[in-house]
């Protein structure tokens, strides 16, 4: 054991117990200076512990593992795992129909396919600007008005 | 020789070598594991996993002198990550550990008392069940113990003090009959 910081002798008992082998090296001296009490309690949960089972592997269970070391590993197959596709791939597949999409749009538009699908407020003489008359601005009145209104 | 030797010649498909290794550290690993999974039917097969990994990847163990820490660390992993996956009707691998004073009729003998004992291990924490089957029960020092967790020292401290603590609570009501009974049996 190796001393990890400065502990008292009744902390030291309570982490490794009442038997000094397990204390850190360079403790042990301490340990005449540990309470009584917790002393008593420590040697009691030693004594607890050490009626616990000493487990023995089975019969010719290291015969068994090494008459494993033979068969093939499995560790170097990686499982496949179905997952989402990563946006890359998205933009790769997508790319080609939103292309052809816009491009069909601009050749219809330009050929004005698609105008009988619109209000007549986008595709109607107004719009499309036929009525060279109109002065919709009323920038052709301008002259009207700053003469009648003169001071 | 050295665990180095046999580890180098085990790595060049040395048979007796690996033998040898597993001669020296089959039973510390295997209680180990036998104590992490509370006595269940398949600490043998973690076990053997832990020195199949060995033997398929030698180069894994970045520090040869401690091999012993590093089967330990990896069979410890195993229980830890078999404990965490679901299970559905495996009852050939359920823990075979109980409380003997479940019986209201029991008479605590040896035996009873150590499988007692077992089971208040089994229902320990598994960091607390770790920490207390290294130093206590395999003897590693705190920092072998710390390496094998990864983890600081004073970390595996405050586990194994806790560990102790909690294992006397949990035993207090049979305390004194368990340890009376343990003294007039020769203790």
């Amino acid at each position: 054991m190796e001393h990890s910081k400065s502990r008292s002798p009744d902390e030291l008992l309570a982490i490794y117990g009442a038997d000094r082998r397990r204390w850190p090296v360079g403790t042990v001296d301490s340990a005449i200076l540990a309470a009584p009490s917790a002393v008593a309690e420590a040697t009691s949960i030693d004594r607890i512990l050490d009626h616990a089972s000493q487990p023995m592997a089975p019969e010719g269970s290291m015969a068994r593992l090494l008459d494993r070391l033979n068969e093939p590993s499995n560790a170097e197959i990686i499982a496949f795992r179905p997952g989402r596709a990563s946006k890359t791939q998205f933009l790769r597949y997508a790319t080609l129909p939103l292309a052809a999409s816009l491009a069909l749009g601009i050749y219809l538009g330009a050929l004005g396919a698609l105008d009988v699908a619109l209000p007549t407020a986008i595709t109607g003489t107004v719009a499309l600007g036929d009525e060279v008359d109109d002065d919709l601005g009323g920038v052709g009145e301008l002259d009207v008005y700053a003469e009648d209104n003169v001071t | 020789m050295t665990d180095g030797g046999l580890l180098n010649a085990a790595a060049g498909g040395d048979h007796a070598a690996f033998s040898e290794i597993v001669n020296r550290y089959y039973q510390p690993v295997f209680r180990l594991v036998w104590r992490m999974t509370g006595g269940g039917g398949d600490s043998e097969d973690i076990t053997q996993e832990a020195f199949l990994r060995l033997w398929r990847n030698p180069a894994q163990v970045r520090e040869v002198a401690a091999l012993k820490g590093w089967l330990m660390r990896v069979a410890s992993n195993a229980v830890i990550d078999r404990s965490r996956k679901p299970r559905h009707g495996d009852l050939d691998s359920a823990p075979e550990l109980v409380d003997p004073l479940a019986r209201p009729d029991a008479s605590l003998d040896r035996s009873e008392a150590a499988r007692l004992v077992d089971a208040k291990i089994a229902m320990l924490p598994e960091r607390q069940r770790l920490v207390l089957s290294l130093v206590y029960f395999e003897g590693l020092t705190n920092i072998e113990a710390a390496n094998v967790m990864e983890a600081s020292v004073e970390a595996v401290e405050s586990l194994l003090a806790r560990a102790r603590k909690s294992l006397k609570e949990s035993l207090s009501p049979q305390w004194r009959e368990l340890l009376g009974g343990l003294t007039e049996m020769g203790r």
